[in-house]
């Protein structure tokens, strides 16, 4: 997956002691956040790909690779789901 | 000798006499140190027009209420089209107009429009209201209970300004940035107790809020004092059970819960992100517990603070 993910602007997100609460502001929804959940959003403050987000996953905790991208791709579905992730414009 | 800058302070400009006095009255009993100026204009209207405002309606018991795009202001109706209120985009101030209805039940006004209308203005201010009880026990610690009615709020905080601590308000408080911590400023008004909750502290006296179905006590008169500022370091999210007791809590059950409870940080997303941090640095300089107050509480009125770890 080489597309670039981004958080969507109606998306705010405290943490506090590695994990977090997002909000989405345009659905009036939110929800909270583990501590792999609150890496991910945090390195969204940038576009990234999913190869950079398993990256940070794995820089931060011990886990095989399989299980980073697993973790990933199941927290990215549930974002994209929520609106709070989107595909970033080239 | 020359005078010093004035306080900030509010400026009400209303034409008609009644109302004007009701809420000066109002905001001056609740005796906030205003964090800076802001602007009421009020009027009284026959009717209000139509709206014609298409952005969604957020309901709320007994409000309608939209805000952001695209002209970034907060309207907000109080039903059945009884006022309305609509602040300003960016600046501490608002444009409230009266149908005579409303002023002839300014009481129910007051909470159920204007304290909405109020923290909408002081947002624009740095203020951030929470549905919480704010406190000072003996040992001069901050607490807060927060959590909706009927959770046991204000019977607790009644019970334990009954035994000498401070409160800062019974469930209208803002959050304020004060540098190193965050401070609590409590809208000062009557610790409003139903009939269940008086018998349990077997008080007497106090204010008839006929409309609410309360009996209102100032923190004075139940034998505590009133905080005008409160630094919370223990937070309570209570529930009212058989027997009390404190339950820790995970880092997000804590944000999920403040969220919950300070529901206009959904709101206006210049704001949002100010209002979220705010709640952030509240947990985090704060112990947090579920806590379940039950009758053996008013045996022992030291349990929670014999409870804590």
């Amino acid at each position: 997956m080489s597309e670039r993910l981004r958080r969507h602007p109606d998306m705010r997100l405290t943490a506090l002691a590695g994990e977090g609460v997002v909000l989405h502001l345009g659905s009036r929804r939110y929800f909270t956040v583990n501590e792999t959940g609150l890496v991910i959003l945090t390195e969204l403050e940038n576009p990234r790909t999913f190869d950079e987000l398993v990256s940070a996953v794995l820089e931060e905790f011990e886990v095989e690779r399989h299980e980073a991208e697993a973790t990933t791709r199941a927290f990215l579905t549930q974002c994209r789901d929520a609106a709070v992730v989107l595909e970033a414009a080239e | 000798m020359t005078a010093g800058p004035l306080a900030p302070a509010y400026r009400l400009d209303c034409a008609d006499p009644v109302l004007a006095l009701a809420l000066r009255t109002w905001l001056d009993e609740s005796r906030l140190e205003w964090p800076g100026p802001f602007a009421i204009h009020a009027s009284v209207v026959d009717a209000l027009p139509e709206a014609a405002d298409p952005r969604e309606a957020f309901p709320q018991p007994e409000l309608l209420i939209q805000a952001g795009p695209p002209d970034g202001t907060v309207r907000i109706r109080w039903m059945p089209g009884l006022a309305e209120a609509v602040v300003h985009a960016t600046e501490p101030r608002v444009s409230v107009r009266f149908t005579p209805g409303a002023v002839a039940d300014l009481e129910a006004a007051e909470r159920g429009f204007l304290l909405v209308m109020l923290l909408f203005v002081l947002r624009r201010i740095g203020w951030y209201h929470v549905h919480g009880a704010a406190l000072v026990d003996p040992a001069g610690r901050g607490w807060m209970l927060v959590g909706n009615s009927r959770t046991g709020k204000s019977t607790t905080t009644a019970l334990l300004a009954s035994r000498g601590w401070a409160v800062g308000t019974d469930d209208i408080a803002f959050l304020r940035d004060q540098g190193a911590r965050v401070g609590v400023h409590g809208f000062r008004s009557p610790i409003a107790l139903r009939q269940g909750g008086r018998e349990l502290l077997g008080a007497a006296g106090g204010i008839d809020l006929t409309r609410r179905g309360k009996t209102g006590y100032l923190p004075e008169e139940l034998g505590g004092r009133w905080a005008p500022v409160v630094v919370p370091e223990i937070i309570l999210f209570p529930v009212v059970g058989e027997r009390t007791g404190l339950a820790p809590m995970a880092p997000r059950a804590v944000l999920s819960a403040l969220v919950q409870w300070s529901l206009w940080v959904l709101f206006e997303s210049v704001h949002a992100q100010e209002h979220l941090d705010l709640l952030g640095r509240l947990a985090a300089q704060s112990r947090c517990y579920q806590a379940t107050v039950g009758p053996d509480l008013f045996r022992d009125p030291t349990l929670l603070q014999d409870l804590l770890p």
